[in-house]
């Protein structure tokens, strides 16, 4: 090929010309996986995630991280495995983040005023953090599958703690005990979700009392585990560069 | 000396790679046009959606879903038509640099994807949760539903068609066949729109809440992973670009 067939002129805009589409595929990169990691959250846990008065020490604490280390799996096995990349992860909770908040501050608030203190999301960064970290560190899918998952379920509830303690207080309303976020749910009656649909701390576990959210975590963790191995392998799929030739129409 | 004039005359007077004023206006289009939308929902959502019996639900958003639906067929159409019948006939004997600017116009489009699949999937998706947690549902077509399953869900399906028509009619890159994950991209999300009709039927005959975790829901999950394909297509495309800029890098 000889110079005049060159796409660019010079090294410079070959330079320029490399940036510029570094920040538009992440750009792109960011909102499609916004939108599809919200879209499945929001239908696998997203009751859980709405409401404080669905945040309890049980059923959250299971479904929300188990659920939701399926994204950042399958990119990271993308940005790591061939751009060694080490923010798959965060990439997706930033971005599950920003929509979320986005849509309970301009909607839940903005168009159906539930207040922002009964409806804002959990929080994934911890998680998200530490399973970049050790994808970086350790340099090994099967690692960051066992170590990186079983934290990604164990630091979800203390991750959240200092917001959701203050809900999880104990109040008395007319003659009977309920936390704080119960009684918030009392008061801003949901048509789609009656009280009837709420899942929260049922079953025999909570009998054992305080040791309710260390056992769902580390089970969470558990799960968590398999599923970061199970969503890898579906990121490598999804990364694949594979054409189907017409004959195969 | 003259033919060194005239180079940078040529120079002067090319199209550049990236033509930003696209871009910003296509994103001005986009987030205008649906600050637009969320304004009407704020104020004929209360004013004339809670009630689906009532003449101004007719007026108001019965012939919004009626507008849209003509408007969209008409541009999904008119834009296809025009991507289709424009195309390039001698793909493969393009200059690089003419490839390069067309990867950048392909990912202007790209781009517009990923803002419509924001407002789609993320936006009025999760806005829908909150308008079933405030009304009583009486009609498939409630307002949250005539935005998001109608205007919202067609405008990233029309966008991501668009963007994957331009690539196959103007990149040398996608001539070796149908790139697989370019289809998973844009059909997994397009599946979303048919499977409206299995979430209404069964909200419909069988569940009236909006539980947003009930397994009735789980299509629209499934198809929601396929927008994990846009991985794909980043790789094809770096693959692409890695070739056409990887000895001016060296």
């Amino acid at each position: 090929m000889s110079a005049s067939q060159s796409a660019v002129r010079s090294r410079a805009e070959a330079v320029k010309v490399s940036r510029t589409f570094d920040w538009m595929i992440l750009f792109t990169l960011f909102f499609v996986v916004l939108g599809g990691y919200h879209i499945h959250y929001m239908l696998t846990g997203g009751d859980w995630d709405f409401w404080t008065d669905w945040k309890d020490r049980r059923l959250w604490v299971t479904v929300a991280p188990i659920v939701s280390i399926t994204f950042p799996a399958a990119v990271q096995a993308c940005l790591w495995y061939r751009y060694r990349l080490p923010f798959g992860a965060v990439v997706c909770v930033l971005g599950l983040l920003l929509g979320e908040w986005v849509n309970r501050y301009l909607n839940f608030w903005g168009w159906t005023y539930f207040p922002v203190n009964f409806c804002f999301p959990s929080n994934l960064m911890p998680g998200a953090i530490v399973l970049d970290g050790i994808m970086l560190l350790g340099g090994s899918m099967t690692l960051t599958a066992v170590v990186g998952g079983l934290a990604w379920g164990l630091l979800f509830y203390p991750g959240n703690w200092p917001v959701i303690a203050p809900l999880h207080v104990p109040v008395e309303y007319n003659g009977m005990m309920m936390t704080l976020a119960d009684l918030q749910g009392y008061n801003y009656v949901r048509t789609g979700t009656p009280e009837y649909i709420r899942m929260v701390e049922k079953g025999t576990l909570r009998t054992f009392g305080k040791d309710v959210a260390p056992v769902s975590a580390f089970f969470s963790g558990f799960v968590s585990i398999i599923i970061y191995f199970l969503w890898h392998f579906f990121g490598r799929w999804f990364a694949s560069t594979d054409f189907i030739s017409s004959e195969n129409l | 000396m003259a033919a060194t004039t005239e180079s940078v005359k040529a120079d002067a007077a090319e199209a550049p790679l990236l033509n930003k004023k696209n871009m910003f206006a296509g994103a001005a289009l986009y987030i205008v046009f649906y600050a637009w939308v969320r304004w009407y929902e704020g104020i004929y959502g209360w004013s004339a959606g809670l009630d689906s019996f009532a003449p101004e639900f007719e007026t108001y958003w019965m012939n919004f879903l009626y507008i849209e639906m003509v408007a969209e067929i008409v541009t999904a159409s008119v834009l296809w038509g025009y991507i289709w019948k424009s195309r390039d006939r001698k793909v493969m004997s393009i200059t690089p640099r003419e490839e390069l600017r067309r990867h950048f116009t392909h990912w202007i489009w790209l781009c517009m994807y990923g803002i419509a699949i924001y407002y789609g999937a993320s936006y009025f998706t999760e806005q829908d949760g909150t308008w079933h947690q405030t009304i009583v549902r009486d009609t498939d077509f409630t307002p949250s539903h005539i935005i998001e399953f109608y205007l919202a869900y067609p405008i990233y399906i029309i966008t991501g068609v668009s963007a994957l028509l331009y690539a196959k009619t103007r990149l040398p890159a996608y001539q070796q066949g149908l790139p697989l994950m370019y289809l998973v991209a844009v059909i997994g999300p397009f599946m979303i729109l048919p499977n409206v009709g299995l979430n209404e039927w069964g909200h419909t005959f069988w569940f009236m809440e909006e539980l947003f975790v009930a397994p009735l829901h789980y299509g629209f999950v499934f198809f929601g992973w396929a927008a994990l394909g846009v991985m794909g297509v980043v790789n094809i495309e770096v693959q692409s670009l890695s070739k056409l800029l990887k000895k001016d890098l060296a």
